[in-house]
């Protein structure tokens, strides 16, 4: 809608009282294009993803149940965690680097409590109408039209929590099975409960509870100020144009009457979703939506003043017309980042696509062989992380004479398969005392480049 | 002077703030030590340790692993929020 604009008296009549919620009023602009394509694109990704398909499979599936996890065409395994763990560093770092460089421009277009709450606000304004609609709807009795229109957002509100939980749930499992499944109540329990609580947790969080996360419960809200600097852009209010703020007829000149550019028209107030006013200065409530900006802007345009008395600025821009982007804290953020997606990257290139883990039986220490040879048991896991079934030669090494029993010739390993083997391992008795260092390698019998040693201990009698 | 009309007031009690400052916060935590903790073991290896007999899936002991988490942190958040909320104020006037 189109802001309406009263240059005589402040907008929002009396009628209304003290407003007990928010009603943040709809605005349009540039800051609000670009908010509505952060929104469509993020969540078009969220909902349009799990249903891709790479090679016959879901494209991005954290199969749980399965404990793998495919990214495209990579297969992660639980022994890949450091990646993951590498990963959420990394995205901290990225979060640091950008709140440095552009302030809050994560809480205002990318965090997905703004995202879902503002499509929660569309849903509202389309059954609910405008803000002052909303508010007068709020203030009248239960009558046919208020039930109609409360009746229809709750609705979509509802359906669009629930499609958002099965989606949810949809990355952790096969999401064209879980579709059926859910619609004929044959899901699995935890999948139905998961699916229900994303989507409660959605509903709550996007549709009542709103700001409040960002002020009350968020910490990163809290501690972004740390990364912050004078060079760090945020929103701000021109002061020095603006002061004395004050009310004027269409055309008056600002200079005669001793004003500012500032008319008071509170717009920018009413579409603040956080409720603050971006005059008092950079308050922590601030998410750096920018709808004040484009609010303000277009009263600038129907005062005929220049536009940009609320935009998005520096501390030094404000005080001395520059800014420096190139500073210290950014350089050091930047080379950490390069550094570790480097390392990641590099990582994950020359990655052996083979692993192999060795339990010890622990209940079990060692038994003297009717030859005087020393044996002990081992588990051996190993994982294929190829598509194709692989065969692999296992050795054992660390104690003269040692070899594993019971295992003649290659192992086959199905593609993406686990083989799990228990071995047992001898070595002759002159050369097994003590605790004993030693270590298995599987090889892979066609390209013997693909290796993986792994150590373990033997035990013999104490010498 | 911006009147309170124009301007959102809800704001929460400091009851309920604590409260969903508790819930937030431990949910948190205990998706990072779920994650970690189910990464390095795998829920079904784990079953036999408690009771030879229990035969649960992998998905109730994610789901019973992060309720354990959640209910543990929540446990911690709401004790360290409570004392802190309710330190002797004297300390306060004395540090000036």
């Amino acid at each position: 809608m189109k802001a309406d604009v009263d240059t005589n008296k402040a907008p929002g009549a009396p009628m209304y009282a003290s407003a007990e919620k928010i009603y943040p009023r709809e605005m349009k602009g540039r800051w609000d294009s670009l908010s509505k394509l952060a929104t469509i694109t993020l969540l078009g990704l969220f909902y349009v993803v799990p249903w891709l398909t790479w090679d016959e499979r879901q494209a991005v599936l954290f199969d749980l149940p399965a404990r793998k996890f495919y990214l495209l065409g990579l297969t992660l395994w639980p022994q890949d965690f450091p990646y993951l763990a590498v990963l959420l560093i990394i995205a901290a770092l990225s979060l640091f680097f950008f709140t440095a460089l552009l302030g809050r421009v994560w809480c205002g277009f990318a965090c997905p409590q703004t995202v879902w709450t503002e499509a929660f606000i569309w849903m509202e304004q389309w059954t609910e109408g405008t803000r002052s609609q909303r508010m007068k709807l709020d203030k009248a009795p239960w009558n046919w039209n208020k039930l109609r229109r409360k009746g229809s957002k709750q609705f979509l509100w509802v359906t669009f929590s629930l499609w958002t939980g099965f989606t949810f749930v949809g990355f952790f499992v096969p999401i064209r099975e879980l579709g059926p499944e859910l619609l004929t109540f044959s899901a699995g329990g935890w999948a139905t409960f998961w699916t229900l609580f994303y989507g409660f947790a959605t509903y709550g969080n996007a549709g009542y509870m709103r700001e409040q996360v960002c002020k009350y419960m968020c910490p990163y809200a809290r501690f972004q100020s740390a990364m912050f600097d004078k060079d760090t852009l945020i929103i701000s209010y021109d002061e020095k144009r603006g002061e004395p703020r004050g009310s004027r007829k269409r055309g008056a000149d600002p200079g005669t009457l001793g004003l500012g550019h500032c008319i008071d028209c509170t717009l920018c107030v009413q579409v603040c979703p956080t409720g603050i006013d971006i005059r008092d200065g950079l308050q922590y409530e601030c998410i750096a939506c920018a709808a004040c900006i484009d609010a303000c802007d277009s009263v600038m345009d129907k005062m005929n003043y220049p536009r940009g008395l609320v935009r998005y600025s520096t501390e030094h821009s404000m005080e001395k017309g520059e800014t420096r982007i190139l500073r210290p804290r950014v350089f050091v953020y930047a080379a950490l980042l390069l550094l570790l997606v480097g390392g990641l990257v590099t990582s994950m290139a020359t990655r052996t696509p083979i692993i192999l883990d060795v339990i010890r039986d622990r209940n079990f220490l060692y038994r003297e062989l009717p030859d005087g040879g020393i044996e002990n048991i081992y588990t051996l896991k190993v994982i294929n992380q190829r598509d194709e079934a692989r065969n692999f030669r296992l050795t054992v090494d660390g104690v003269p004479g040692i070899e594993i029993d019971g295992v003649s010739g290659p192992v086959a390993v199905d593609g993406s398969g686990v083989l799990s083997l228990p071995v047992r391992v001898r070595a002759p008795a002159d050369s097994a005392y003590g605790i004993m260092n030693i270590w298995f390698t599987v090889t892979d019998v066609e390209d013997p480049s693909i290796t993986m040693t792994e150590d373990s201990r033997f035990l013999g009698p104490t010498p | 002077m911006i009147k309170e009309e124009y301007r959102g007031t809800r704001q929460w009690s400091r009851n309920s703030q604590a409260i969903a400052i508790v819930v937030w916060i431990s949910f948190l935590s205990a998706a990072i030590g779920t994650m970690l903790f189910f990464a390095l073991f795998d829920p079904v290896d784990l079953t036999g340790i408690f009771d030879e007999d229990l035969d649960i899936g992998r998905e109730a002991g994610y789901a019973a692993g992060f309720f354990f988490f959640w209910v543990l942190s929540a446990i911690s958040s709401a004790v360290t929020a409570w004392l802190v909320r309710t330190a002797p104020k004297r300390d306060k006037k004395r540090r000036g």
